[in-house]
């Protein structure tokens, strides 16, 4: 790369030198390329350079996350075994079966809760909301889209836990959760539905055709894939949320029960990380389980993600 | 066709806006000129937020015949076709002054459902837009929400229309197809097919030939001339020619006034207004 960056402007400027103005026959004697007016060192230079903070900026992002993968990966491959999955977590040893279960509970409970509240306020702004009542709507998700989750985590503590008297339990962490992922959720639908072509609104207004029909036949239908893959996104981002765990459900090693969905602390992968890690816990065996948490966390995120991108080129494909 | 509509109605029907129906008839230049009104515009005013786009329009539509709206750029030509369909409401800054009557009747009226309105009154734009479904979907998906026709009788509703707009020896075969595979003239076709499923009793046409190549402005021509005189058309053109064409009668606007109303011909030939002879003759716009 170098070495043709800094080997080609000299014989371009000598081109831009020695023509002038009749560089267009004198180049064009010289080689094909010289047609063209001949690139300045400098312009050479300068977009070197650019490339360069491009690709550093690259790296700078993409390092962070090769290092955790691989160090995750590290950590909890050599000690790996399938069971794990399967076994019930005993004190501090066994397997990840109730934080496992208490996960995907969480995760799910949060996700629908928030994908209703969430699909409803995107339609809300995107179709119905106007002038200024939208933008302070719009900027009230967007700024609880800002706020640290470890603060909505005790927010959630004083109100839920201690201002219900819940105490910690399933309910008040998917709750918790769920106003987390609403934001993104939100997001997704609000630039889903805006996507949608003004034609298709139009025609269907033209037909008299009611506002709830076009809705639902054509500028759903159409927004969908954006939806969904703004819902696998925000499950990915609330999957692995340690800070309001602390505060709502806490750990146990009960499985999660729909019965009692309060005064019941419910165990989870991401507090287990946490909780089992070498910095809580000087035991071996509980730091590998940490290790063992945090992978299948990993994974999780990794296909929640892929997911997403599948069902983003499926639509492409489809939308014609 | 309920183009045969009921000469009581509009009598029956104009209620509190009638004294604008007198005076709208009388300003109209042409007024005696040929047969009943289908659509009248009374002193209409119109404008978005701090611009006028019309100013105290008077002019009436011939039923059963094919009025063109020409002028220049800014005219206001879309928005006065967009106002009988009552697209331009929810525009936001929209104020008006002024009345439109559908037969006779205010279509703003509150009794007036504009559902109902749109489905009697219907629509095809400048670019073809079917819809994200199927081309037998597309095209009975109006009838279907109107409730015109139910399941069973979708496929002949779907044949009849395209038929009616000689698409459906090329798409028979392909019903359950994406219209997006359509050329541009098949889609606009499509959506021709797709309004006059509704019935409708106006069709107003803005710019409908603008994206499609000689062939199919001509397919869409000819079309035109086969809806009179069960279906009332307004045509929005850029295209003077196509005015002479397709037109029994000429509307000219510039800058939101209505500058002359007549039979295609005379108002082409010898027209009234000097604005109208510069026009005609390419002197501006």
């Amino acid at each position: 790369m170098s070495e043709r960056a800094g080997g080609r402007p000299t014989g371009a400027r000598v081109a831009s030198g020695g023509h002038g103005a009749s560089g267009r026959h004198g180049g064009a004697s010289r080689s094909p390329e010289g047609m063209w007016p001949p690139v300045s060192r400098r312009r050479k230079a300068g977009n070197l350079v650019f490339w360069l903070l491009c690709a550093l900026a690259l790296a700078l992002v993409i390092a962070p996350t090769l290092w955790l993968a691989v160090d995750i990966i590290g950590k909890a491959v050599g000690n790996w075994q399938w069971n794990v999955l399967v076994t019930r977590t005993d004190q501090l040893q066994g397997g990840l079966l109730q934080p496992l279960l208490g996960t995907l509970v969480i995760a799910s409970g949060a996700i629908l809760i928030a994908s209703i509240v969430s699909i409803l306020t995107g339609m809300y702004l995107s179709e119905y909301a106007t002038g200024p009542l939208r933008s302070v709507l719009r900027g009230a998700y967007e700024v609880l889209a800002g706020i640290p989750s470890i603060v909505l985590g005790l927010v959630g503590y004083v109100t839920l836990v201690v201002g219900l008297h819940w105490g910690y339990g399933l309910l008040p962490a998917v709750l918790v959760l769920s106003v987390l992922a609403i934001p993104y959720i939100t997001k997704a639908t609000e630039s889903s539905l805006a996507q949608v072509p003004t034609s298709y609104r139009e025609g269907a207004d033209a037909l008299g055709l009611p506002p709830s029909w076009t809705m639902r036949r054509i500028v759903l239908k159409s927004a969908v894939p954006g939806i969904v893959t703004g819902v696998l996104i925000a499950t990915a981002i609330i999957i692995g949320e340690t800070a309001p765990l602390i505060y709502t459900s806490n750990f146990s090693d009960v499985n999660p029960s729909l019965a009692h969905v309060t005064h019941l602390a419910v165990p989870s992968l991401p507090y287990m990380v946490y909780y089992f890690s070498f910095l809580a816990q000087p035991i071996k065996h509980a730091n590998i389980l940490s290790a063992d948490a945090a992978l299948v966390l990993l994974v999780f995120v990794l296909v929640l993600i892929l997911l997403g991108r599948v069902i983003v080129a499926w639509s492409r494909r489809h939308a014609e | 066709m309920s183009t045969q509509a009921d000469p009581a109605q509009p009598a029956e029907a104009a209620g509190p806006v009638r004294g604008r129906v007198d005076q709208a008839v009388v300003t109209a230049p042409h007024a005696a000129t040929a047969g009943p009104v289908a659509l009248t515009t009374a002193g209409l005013t119109l404008g978005f937020g701090t611009r006028t786009i019309l100013s105290d329009v008077c002019v009436d539509v011939r039923r059963g015949a094919v009025t063109a709206l020409i002028g220049p750029t800014g005219s206001g030509k879309t928005t006065l076709l967009r106002t009988f369909n009552r697209m331009n409401d929810r525009v936001s800054g929209y104020h008006r002054k002024g009345d439109v009557l559908l037969d006779g009747r205010s279509i703003w009226h509150p009794g007036v459902e504009v559902m109902e309105l749109r489905r009697r009154i219907g629509m095809l734009f400048q670019r073809p837009n079917p819809f994200p479904m199927s081309i037998m979907e597309n095209v009975v998906a109006g009838a279907r929400a109107h409730r015109l026709v139910g399941k069973a009788g979708m496929k002949d509703v779907a044949e009849k229309h395209l038929t009616a707009v000689g698409l459906w020896g090329a798409v028979k075969d392909r019903l359950k197809d994406s219209p997006f595979r359509l050329s541009g003239g098949q889609q606009q076709l499509l959506c021709l097919a797709r309004a006059l499923a509704v019935t409708p009793e106006v069709l107003l046409l803005d710019e409908p030939t603008s994206s499609l190549d000689p062939a199919a402005t001509q397919a869409i021509e000819e079309l035109v001339r086969t809806l009179v005189p069960d279906i009332t058309v307004i045509i929005v053109t850029h295209n003077l020619a196509q005015a002479l064409r397709v037109a029994d009668r000429t509307i000219f606007l510039n800058q939101g006034r209505m500058v002359e109303n007549g039979e295609t011909r005379q108002l082409f030939e010898h027209p009234a207004e000097e604005e109208t002879a510069h026009y005609v003759a390419g002197r501006f716009g």
